[in-house]
């Protein structure tokens, strides 16, 4: 689901802030709408079915705790339970630190997260800006900051996963970030 | 210290937060900040606003109905238990992709689902949920996967290999009840899934006794009600078994009577 539409982006905004006043049909009706979207995130982090189910289940839990915190005028909802389903997701993978991915296949498998001409059709405006920002930093820098999205590593992993020296990642990441703020921020 | 600095430095933990590099120490205090200072809160949203977007490129995975029946108990819940995914299962061309080649698995996989939790089985298809079948051609590779969703009186028929037909030929998928004739459940893509309602008539005769069958027919389906071209494929259905390692045994065996009848 990419939630590509004012209208849409307004109807799930509505679905959390009535979950925040404990409508259940509204929360239902937002866990039909955003749970696959948000399992995906998920399962793309933790790799595992069985974690990924159980990861959501926390967000849904945590969702219709703190659904009533939800202000739409600092984040839309689909950006409030993407950014929660990754800290969920992260939180796990740290929890799990002593099985890191090791597998090297997996480094090439998920390093492109380039979509397809299709896809990019149906992402956000706010996508494709940050994708054209993202085309300006040097490919390996680009690499790195998709990487440590999409799999929740570590500066630490990432370096690992890279073969390169913790401060080169590091400076890679932060450089990465900086750009992009100057970028989007203009 | 000087300000401009601190305030980058600050802001690239904030950003670093938001990506996800930090370790666990580190992102407990940036997380305990954000709950303090509304200054980071703010700076921790931006980036968010910023990064987040890179989220559209990850692809919708429907979770099993399991996981909201989950959530519902867990948050003691008064509305309905079953949540259906708008782009949910039916939709989910990865799902069918896999599917295509693991049926057998899936209706398995299915099955322990629905009867794990039912101490005594029970022959009642309605209370399985969902039903599958394995459409195999006469070369034995399947050509089709059919799976039911009794309670919202739907299947999905999903290609597993596109089968190539004539010109102004397509298939249609039939339903044949034990010692009945074939009733037309309708037409099905040749390469991509199909969704089919299906009508309480045909509801009604869905069950481990019954079989599925493609036949090769005109664009629009069948001039009689009956089928007129070859028949390319079939499967038994599977249903809740008595023992889950059962399923594919018993209703292949079934299926097979069925089918051989039907020549």
């Amino acid at each position: 689901m990419s939630v590509s539409s004012p209208a849409e982006r307004d109807e799930l905004n509505h679905l959390l802030q009535q979950s925040g006043r404990n409508d259940q049909h509204a929360f239902a009706e937002l866990y039909r709408r955003t749970s696959s979207k948000l399992f995906g995130v998920c399962l793309r982090m933790l790799r595992d079915r069985g974690q990924a189910e159980e990861v959501l289940q926390e967000i849904y839990a945590t969702v219709w705790r703190r659904a009533a915190s939800f202000d739409a005028a600092k984040a839309s909802a689909i950006t409030w339970l993407v950014t929660l389903s990754r800290n969920k997701a992260i939180d796990r993978l740290r929890q799990h630190r002593e099985e890191p991915m090791e597998d090297p296949s997996m480094l090439d498998e998920t390093i492109d997260e380039q979509p397809t001409p299709a896809a990019d059709a149906e992402t956000s405006q706010e996508h494709r800006r940050l994708q054209h920002c993202l085309d300006q930093l040097e490919p390996q820098q680009q690499r790195s900051v998709r990487e440590a999205f999409f799999t929740g590593a570590t500066y630490n992993e990432l370096a690992t996963r890279c073969k390169v020296p913790l401060g080169t990642m590091k400076s890679w990441i932060r450089r990465s970030l900086m750009q992009l703020r100057t970028c989007l921020d203009q | 210290m000087n300000m401009p600095i601190e305030d980058g430095n600050n802001n690239l933990r904030y950003a670093e937060y938001v990506l996800g590099v930090l370790d666990a120490d580190a992102r407990a205090e940036v997380a305990h900040e954000v709950l303090v200072s509304g200054e980071a809160a703010t700076a921790v949203a931006l980036w968010q606003r910023r990064l987040m977007p890179l989220a559209d490129t990850i692809g919708d995975v429907t979770p099993a109905p399991y996981v909201w029946a989950r959530i519902h108990d867990a948050l003691q819940l008064d509305a309905p238990a079953r949540v259906t995914p708008r782009k949910g299962l039916w939709d989910n061309l990865q799902l069918w992709h896999w599917l295509g080649i693991g049926a057998s698995a899936l209706a398995v996989a299915l099955l322990v689902v629905v009867s794990l939790p039912r101490p005594t089985p029970t022959p009642a298809v309605v209370s399985a949920g969902y039903m599958a079948a394995t459409i195999q051609q006469d070369n034995g590779s399947t050509g089709w996967t059919a799976t039911m969703d009794l309670q919202h009186a739907r299947m999905v028929v999903v290609p597993a290999t596109p089968v190539a037909f004539a010109q102004d030929r397509a298939p249609e998928l039939w339903l044949i009840p034990a010692g009945g004739k074939p009733i037309s459940v309708g037409m099905i893509a040749r390469d991509k899934p199909t969704t089919l309602v299906l009508d309480p008539a045909l509801l009604a005769q869905l069950g481990p006794t019954a079989a599925l069958a493609v036949s090769v027919e005109p664009i629009g389906g069948s001039p009689t009600g009956q089928p007129t071209g070859a028949v390319i494929a079939k499967g038994a259905i599977g249903t809740a078994p008595n023992a889950v390692g059962k399923v594919a045994d018993t209703g292949r065996t079934q299926g097979d009577r069925i089918l051989r009848s039907l020549g």
